[in-house]
């Protein structure tokens, strides 16, 4: 329903600013959400977990089949499929922390990713193998409220009610993680357990239960990130669709924002959308550079993460580690 | 007979056998031998398999190279690979069909150093960045790399790709693939060559100790750099003979989704085949080439059993099942990897007694999943 309504804005001939900066902090706000499930499990587990980006996927994809009723499954209203979605997303990240993770408890972290990439994977090609539409997307926030697609427009530039929501969802999320690890007596916990684990089991914190939490946790997020992405233009519920491109910047954003802070995915996630966008921005106004090519905003992303990494390596909002 | 000049016993214990025996090895080993140079001949579909298989091995090296040995995790090998391809098909690519052979193996050559350079100048800026945190930028250089360099109209030869004709001496595919198994002996010949210099024990005290080592002298950043070299160019060579292999360089191998599940796929072979053991990585290299997507292995296995349409349509994802299911079973029951269950037998090939369990095993050549600091 918004393809015809932006078919008018675009290519309006003049160069602005505006444009990469509105694209910029959309994009930015989905790295952002995917981010924030990698920055909790490093904050609680030490590891990069590549399998954040299918956590998003199942959650998308149950929501999915059960929204359009794939098959022999109901057709539910959409935020009872959402419940459902992100239940599929936790279970998967459970049954993760459970069968791959708590095995290698004490293995070296490295592994522990290879792992982390393996249940990516697998992920991957079970979901390519289940039969159901692949190339579909979730409804907008204004088709499931079933109001008038809301598209708001700064100087001719649209600005979509999903990227509103997207920020929004982000801006929650990011605030309410940061609560619950100040605040709460689980949140310290698991802060305990990613410092000291023999201390914490001293103390009288069960590891396990503590390293099962974080995980749902993270799956949790990873759904909430998959049921907001996977609308259209864009998104969709292909198999693997945020673990190509999507996970790849969205771990540059965390490590930008710095991977032990929260607060730090939002920024890092905004940061580098912004960048990215203006990187591949029709820079008609730099001299010598009238030619856009698709790789320029994914080389201005790698050549952040490097210089974060060279120059600070804890990130823009990190601590010491 | 003077006391100084006493001829000792050999010690007891592990020795290997007479050369009397050597026979029954030899025999043993030519069904082997025969397997690698016969089955291919068999019809056009095997050559092109095989040929296949052979450089799958060629980055499965590559890969044991780096990680094995040096203890280091590359998750973006495509970008190389690729850009061995890029380079060997336009090097190549002069018009001249059948490429002479001369060009051919300039083309070769180019390929080995384009990405012998790339790995130096990654090397050079990554090996800094410790941890995690590596495995990070190297799975992020090898998305932005190919997707950056690769897709240069100029390079890429647009939509059609740049034709890699071969040369008229290897226009049977079981010449070509006799020209791949070539190649692959090369890189397996360098392996040990690394492994067992001066420079693999660097890279090994290296791997297991970085302080220890450096406190013995050991150039630290040197050597680490030498083993992104070495991978590097064996991966280019790998994807320059697999630009020939294809017959031209489409930048869509490489490139989003497609590059990222190769450059897993290479991390898988490296890790189901046993981190560091040489015979377990050519062997897991060999089974995921036959039942990667682009060989019709599987397909004539699926054919048999009616099946065929389903895995047509889903080859992708079934190979992803697998290499899946097989890492996750290796790192979590059984870190030693396919090398492992192999290492009796090959021990036996290289002259010493069978033995299924190996007391020899935790030697300087073998390495637990611990020792890999990413």
């Amino acid at each position: 329903m918004h393809d015809a309504l932006l078919a008018g804005s675009q290519f309006s001939g003049q160069i602005n600013f505006l444009s990469p900066l509105i694209n910029g902090i959309a994009n930015g706000a989905a790295y952002g959400l995917l981010g924030l499930g990698l920055v909790l499990l490093y904050k609680s587990n030490r590891i990069f977990n590549f399998a954040q980006g299918e956590f998003a996927t199942v959650g998308a994809i149950v929501t999915y089949v059960f929204y359009a009723g794939t098959g022999v499954l109901p057709k539910l209203p959409f935020f009872l499929a959402a419940v459902l979605g992100l239940l599929g997303s936790v279970g998967i990240a459970l049954l993760t922390e459970r069968l791959v993770i708590r095995p290698m408890f004490n293995r070296a972290k490295v592994i522990l990713v290879v792992g982390t990439v393996g249940v990516a994977l697998l992920l991957i090609g079970v979901e390519g193998l289940l039969p159901y539409p692949k190339t579909q997307s979730l409804p907008t926030i204004s088709d499931v409220l079933k109001v008038q697609p809301f598209i708001g427009r700064i100087d001719n530039v649209p600005v979509l009610d999903q990227d509103i929501a997207k920020l929004a969802m982000l801006v929650v999320l990011a605030v309410g993680a940061f609560v619950f690890f100040r605040y709460t007596h689980t949140g310290t916990a698991i802060l305990a357990v990613s410092q000291d684990a023999t201390a914490a089991r001293v103390v009288g914190i069960s590891v396990e239960r503590i390293s099962l939490i974080s995980w749902g946790i993270a799956g949790l997020l990873g759904g909430v990130a998959g049921i907001l992405l996977a609308v259209p233009p864009t998104g969709s519920v292909t198999p693997g669709a945020f673990t190509g491109t999507t996970l790849t910047v969205s771990f540059a954003a965390a490590v930008l924002g710095g991977m032990t802070s929260l607060p730090g995915a939002f920024v890092g996630g905004l940061s580098l959308g912004l960048i990215e966008a203006f990187a591949s921005a029709d820079a008609e106004f730099v001299p010598g550079l009238n030619h856009v090519h698709s790789g320029q905003a994914e080389l201005a992303v790698f050549l952040v993460l490097l210089l974060v990494l060279l120059v600070r390596p804890r990130g823009l909002l990190g601590q010491e580690a | 007979m003077a006391a100084g000049t006493q001829i000792l016993a050999p010690v007891a214990g592990e020795h290997r056998v007479g050369r009397t025996y050597l026979w029954v090895r030899f025999v043993a080993a030519a069904p082997l031998v025969a397997l690698v140079l016969l089955l291919p001949l068999h019809s056009d579909v095997y050559g092109h398999v095989s040929a296949y298989a052979a450089i799958f091995v060629m980055v499965g090296l590559s890969m044991n190279v780096l990680t094995g040995y040096t203890g280091q995790i590359s998750l973006g090998h495509q970008a190389f690979v690729g850009l061995g391809a890029l380079t060997a098909a336009n090097v190549v690519s002069t018009g001249v069909r059948p490429a002479d052979g001369f060009s051919f193996a300039i083309g070769m050559v180019c390929a080995a150093a384009a990405s012998g350079a790339a790995a130096l100048l990654l090397g050079a800026v990554a090996l800094r960045i410790r941890g995690l945190y590596l495995a990070l930028v190297t799975l992020v250089f090898g998305s932005v790399f190919a997707d950056a360099v690769f897709t240069l109209p100029s390079l890429n030869g647009q939509d059609a790709g740049v034709p890699a004709y071969r040369p008229s001496f290897m226009a049977t595919e079981y010449r070509f693939y006799l020209f791949a198994l070539a190649m692959a002996l090369i890189c397996a010949y360098v392996d040990v060559c690394v492994r067992r210099t001066k420079v693999g024990r660097g890279l090994v005290a290296l791997r297991d100790n970085e302080l220890v080592a450096s406190a013995f002298g050991v150039n630290v950043l040197g050597y680490k750099l030498l083993g992104f070299t070495i991978s590097g160019a064996m991966a280019g060579l790998a994807g320059g003979v697999f630009a020939f292999w294809e017959q031209a360089f489409s930048d869509k191998d490489f490139t989003a989704i497609a590059g990222f599940n190769l450059a897993l796929t290479f991390v898988v072979v490296a890790v189901v085949g046993g981190l560091g053991n040489r015979g377990g990585v050519i062997a897991a290299s060999v089974f995921f080439a036959l039942v990667s997507p682009l060989s019709p292995f599987l397909e004539w296995f699926a054919r048999q059993t009616h099946w065929a349409t389903y895995y047509g349509n889903n080859k992708f994802y079934i190979s992803n099942v697998i290499g899946a299911v097989l890492l996750l079973q290796t790192v979590i029951l059984n870190p030693g990897g396919l090398g492992q269950v192999i290492r009796p037998f090959a021990r036996w090939f290289g002259g010493h007694k069978f033995n299924l369990h190996d007391s020899d095993g935790g030697g300087v050549g073998t390495m637990e999943g611990s020792s890999v600091r990413a």
